[in-house]
């Protein structure tokens, strides 16, 4: 038996040894494959970094047209605040006519802003002096930095704005390590002493009220692992902890760590790290947080949704003040400071995210553009910088407008508070920049965008494109031109029997073709169309750059063409520019995330339209606004800046559009229902009411009424219609295409009462 | 039916010109003068064909100012620029000697946000493309500037000489001919005031 049993022990003894062999041999290779997990997952590109979004950087230079306040409001929604010492970038102090601000620095495309010290003088609504404060150079231009409106993240992705250790203020780190892991840089990985102090406190306490994980532990568990509390989850993650701090210094841990961390939630994103933390909580850079920030943004650490400073702001404070006196513990602020601090409110920017996720119409639309250069995955990896056309100050107008005039126009109207949608879009003239965009009157909300995907009837919007199709034939039609308004029926195969009709349902005789236009009456337009032929009126819409699938029928003249308020600012933009064709554009540059010059979308034009006819059109669409169903405009707007607009009503009052510009903006604006129910509005009663004030707070440029050479302008007596001189009582001047004037004088004039023959004024020039 | 009558009356003082150009304005639109007609059912344009309207661009002879004396013109951009795009066109300049025309380019639409007319800027953005190789854009922002200056030929000068380099590179010969016609034009006309 005693041979028995010994041999069963070598045997066990045997058995064992091999086991634990193998298990070593196992386990090693285990943790081989857990090193190379890490070393890839650290080393490799460690984050899918989403693109960022900028909007157009504010320029300041010397006679610009802003005023102090205006500057200051734009230096707020950058997140600049007010601070007499300018003791750090991001800071200003202003006066009535006055402001000293801190410029952040900021890698432009084409060069460097350096973080700069600035003097702005003003002299009302101008810019007079700008001066380098510490040189006191004069400086003749200067961006601000652009404002991070949204980026572009996978669904149900991750958003991170990625920071390096060395950019992070010093308070940060050493708060971050103090409050969540305070042996970080002693232990290796793994601390035990964490471990036994929180086991004892959680046994005290009956529950788990603190986790013995470092900061290592925890990016092992956010880089890895589930959520799952399993007890082999937790040896993973320790083993994995020991290999990585093998390989990696404690500051590179630091700063992985400063990037991954998830701090809060907005929709379907999820915010991480401390750079967009910054960004979302405060709307400004990291190095710019003061001491009650950066408590703020430690705190969540520990639960970015029980502390949620938006939903939960009691837990978010006494958070927040627990994190400060530890700040004081270690001597990271005075006692002092601390007092003071606590008192402090929490100052989280308002709204979804403060800056990013302002705008989802406009960032919509930015995608789409992009989606034709760019894979996804470029978009919501590689970090890019995309410089949009966004201007905030005529996004903020536009927003405002539509939103403060629905409510006014259902109210004036007892409609339901509701029924109205509303949309618009603000352009460059003379190159199609996007400047603005809303896409229903819920402007933070990234729902059905109106702006790009309503395609709507545009009623009497089409008309200007027939009147243009006249006055490009300048030996039948010009301004003057008589064109009777009178009934018409017209029989299509197969379709009943047209018969348009004037709004007022009244014939008003024959009409000056300007007129018909200024006053959108629909008979004359439907007759000169049919003139036209409904060809060629539906050619000079796609030379305007209408690009649908709207069938060549006399209809079209009325407008039954559907388009989107942003179809509708590029066909207008081409009127507004000159007969220059451009596509709308919501993108200038394109940076690398090191930001290197990637890609530029330059200006894309194509004369589609001689000069001249486009002079005479805008002459008649600024009678629209003078005379005709445009004029309550001045109402908002100064009687000298000269603009040329139209209005859009379509059957039965179920769209209410104003298209416009003046030199510088186009502005479209469309008021209907969602249900395509009759609203009972004009494009003047509605759309206008919006467009005007739009038009008035973004100081539209006026028309600058100067001919081409092909137009001359000539004095005529509106009740012949000829040529007029001084003697005619109450002569106007109308533009015509060279040589298409009236040559012969009217009854009023000098020249007929002296002269005998009609070409006599040519001999009183010439004969003697 | 008062507003009717009341036009109604204006055509009686009316010359024989304007009703000359109502009756071609009839005879135009033959299917729409009898009041209340009933149009026969076709979906094609009704009326008599147009004569082709003219061409978008309009090469048309350039013509001398219409009297003496010649207006003045501005010959420099500085003249009708504001220190910020004089500091921009300057910048542009410094990135196009490099060898930089794309830079020059973003820098010279810089400028234009600033000034959208300025036709100085507007010319030497096509400069800017011409020497960036793309040919089409560079021909249409010249005619854009020349649009812009209103008669101002030292700018269209200048513009007529990239559209003919545009036109030249990309194997139109024809095209550049015009061109350079114009720019024959414009040179003698500035020079000698010839017309």
């Amino acid at each position: 038996m005693a041979v028995n049993s010994r041999s069963i022990k070598i045997g066990v003894i045997s058995v064992l040894v091999l086991a634990i062999s193998i298990g070593g041999v196992l386990f090693a290779g285990y943790l081989l494959k857990l090193d190379k997990e890490i070393r890839d997952r650290f080393a490799g590109a460690r984050w899918a970094l989403p693109a960022q979004v900028y909007a157009a950087p504010q320029e300041l230079y010397v006679g610009q047209g802003i005023n102090a306040h205006d500057l200051v409001h734009e230096l707020q929604r950058l997140g600049y605040r007010q601070d007499a010492t300018l003791g750090n970038t991001g800071t200003y102090v202003g006066g009535a006519q006055h402001v000293d601000l801190y410029v952040r620095g900021f890698d432009f495309w084409d060069g460097v802003q350096a973080p700069e010290r600035l003097s702005v003088d003003f002299s009302g609504d101008l810019v007079t002096a700008l001066k380098d404060l510490d040189s006191s150079k004069d400086l003749d231009i200067v961006r601000l930095d652009p404002m991070l409106i949204g980026s572009i993240y996978p669904k149900q992705g991750e958003d991170r704005v990625l920071i390096k250790l060395s950019d992070v203020p010093p308070m940060l780190a050493k708060g971050l390590v103090a409050v969540e892991d305070h042996g970080f840089y002693e232990h290796s990985g793994i601390s035990l002493k964490a471990i036994f102090r929180a086991s004892i406190a959680n046994l005290r306490a009956g529950h788990v009220v603190q986790g013995g994980s470092t900061l290592t532990q925890q990016l092992i568990k956010n880089f890895f692992l589930s959520n799952r509390q399993t007890f082999t989850r937790k040896i993973n993650e320790a083993l994995m902890a020991m290999l990585l701090e093998s390989h990696y210094s404690k500051d590179q841990i630091l700063e992985a760590y400063m990037n991954e961390v998830a701090l809060g939630q907005d929709g379907n994103r999820a915010v991480h790290g401390f750079g967009l933390g910054s960004h979302f909580y405060f709307n400004k850079p990291l190095n710019e947080l003061r001491p009650q920030e950066i408590a703020l943004l430690v705190g969540l650490v520990k639960g970015p949704t029980y502390y949620n400073p938006r939903r939960y702001p009691k837990h978010a404070l006494a958070r927040r003040n627990l994190v400060l006196s530890v700040f004081r513990d270690e001597g990271l602020i005075s006692d002092a400071e601390y007092k003071k601090d606590i008192t402090l409110p929490l100052g989280v920017a308002g709204g979804r995210g403060g800056g990013a996720e302002r705008y989802p119409a406009f960032v919509d639309l930015v995608k789409r553009q992009l989606e034709n250069d760019y894979k996804d995955e470029d978009l919501t990896n590689e970090g890019l910088r995309i410089f949009t056309t966004l201007d905030p100050r005529v996004q903020e107008s536009l927003e405002n407008r539509i939103v403060e005039e629905l409510p006014e126009i259902e109210k004036q109207r007892r409609m339901k508070p509701g029924t109205l949608e509303g949309a618009g879009v603000v352009t460059s003239a003379d190159r199609g920049e996007v400047l603005a965009l809303v896409g229903g009157r819920d402007v933070r909300f990234p729902g059905f965008n109106r702006a790009l995907d309503s395609r709507r009837s545009i009623g009497s919007l089409a008309k200007p494109f027939v009147y243009l199709t006249a006055l490009e034939h300048p030996e039948q039609y010009n301004l003057e031109t008589m064109i009777d308004d009178e009934p018409i029926e017209l029989r299509m195969p197969g379709a009943p029997v047209w018969s348009p009709h004037n709004y007022d349902r009244k014939l008003h005789g024959p009409q000056h073709l300007y007129n018909a236009l200024a006053h959108s009456i629909n008979l004359p337009t439907v007759r000169l169309g049919l003139a036209l032929g409904p060809a060629n009126v539906l050619k000079t819409m796609r030379q305007a750059g209408y690009d649908g699938d709207a069938k060549a029928l006399p209809s079209i003249f009325l407008g039954a063409v559907d388009a989107s308020p942003l179809q509708i600012a590029q066909m207008y933009g081409t009127l507004a520019s000159g007969g220059f064709q451009s596509s709308p554009s919501a993108i200038r540059e394109v940076q690398t995330k090191d930001g290197k010059p990637l890609q530029r979308f330059p200006l894309q034009l194509k004369q589609t339209f001689a000069e001249g006819p486009i002079y005479l059109i805008t002459w008649a669409m600024e009678k629209v606004m003078t005379i005709g169903t445009g004029r309550s405009a001045y109402t908002q707007l100064s009687p000298d800046t000269v603009v040329a607009g139209k209005s859009g009503t379509t059957d039965d009052y179920r769209d209410s559009w104003f298209a416009g510009f003046g030199a510088d903006r186009v502005t479209v604006v469309w008021v209907g229902r969602d249900d395509n129910q009759s609203t009972g509005l004009t494009g003047s009663t509605g759309a206008l009411q919006v467009w005007s004030r739009v038009m008035k707070d973004i100081h539209v440029r006026s028309i600058d009424n100067v001919p081409p050479p092909t137009v001359e302008e000539v004095q005529i007596d509106p009740d012949s219609g000829l040529r007029a001189d001084d003697n005619c009582y109450d002569a106007v001047t109308v533009p015509y295409l060279q040589n298409s004037g009236p040559q012969e004088w009217a009854p009023c004039s000098a020249q007929a009462n002296q002269t005998q023959g009609p070409m006599q004024w040519l001999k009183d020039i010439f004969g003697h | 039916m008062a507003g009717s009558q009341a036009s109604a009356g204006a055509p009686v003082v009316r010359s024989k010109l304007i009703v000359i150009l109502l009756v071609s304005l009839l005879a135009a639109c033959q299917t729409t003068t009898g009041t209340h007609k009933v149009y026969p059912g076709t979906t094609g344009p009704e009326a008599e064909p147009l004569t082709p309207p003219p061409p978008a661009v309009e090469a048309k002879p350039i013509e001398p100012p219409p009297a003496p004396p010649k207006p003045v013109y501005p010959q420099s951009a500085s003249e009708i620029s504001g220190a910020a795009v004089t500091s921009l066109m300057k910048k542009a300049n410094e990135y196009r000697a490099a060898g930089q025309p794309d830079q020059a380019a973003g820098v010279l639409e810089r400028a234009l946000r600033i000034e959208p007319r300025n036709y100085f800027v507007w010319s030497a953005l096509g400069q800017a493309y011409l020497a960036q190789k793309n040919y089409a854009q560079a021909e249409s922002v010249a005619q854009k500037s020349t649009a812009l200056a209103r008669g101002n030929y030292y700018v269209a000068l200048e513009n007529w000489k990239t559209i003919q380099a545009a036109r030249m590179a990309r194997g139109d010969a024809a095209g550049a001919a015009l061109a350079g016609a114009q720019v024959a034009s414009l040179q003698a006309q500035i020079s000698g005031g010839t017309p």
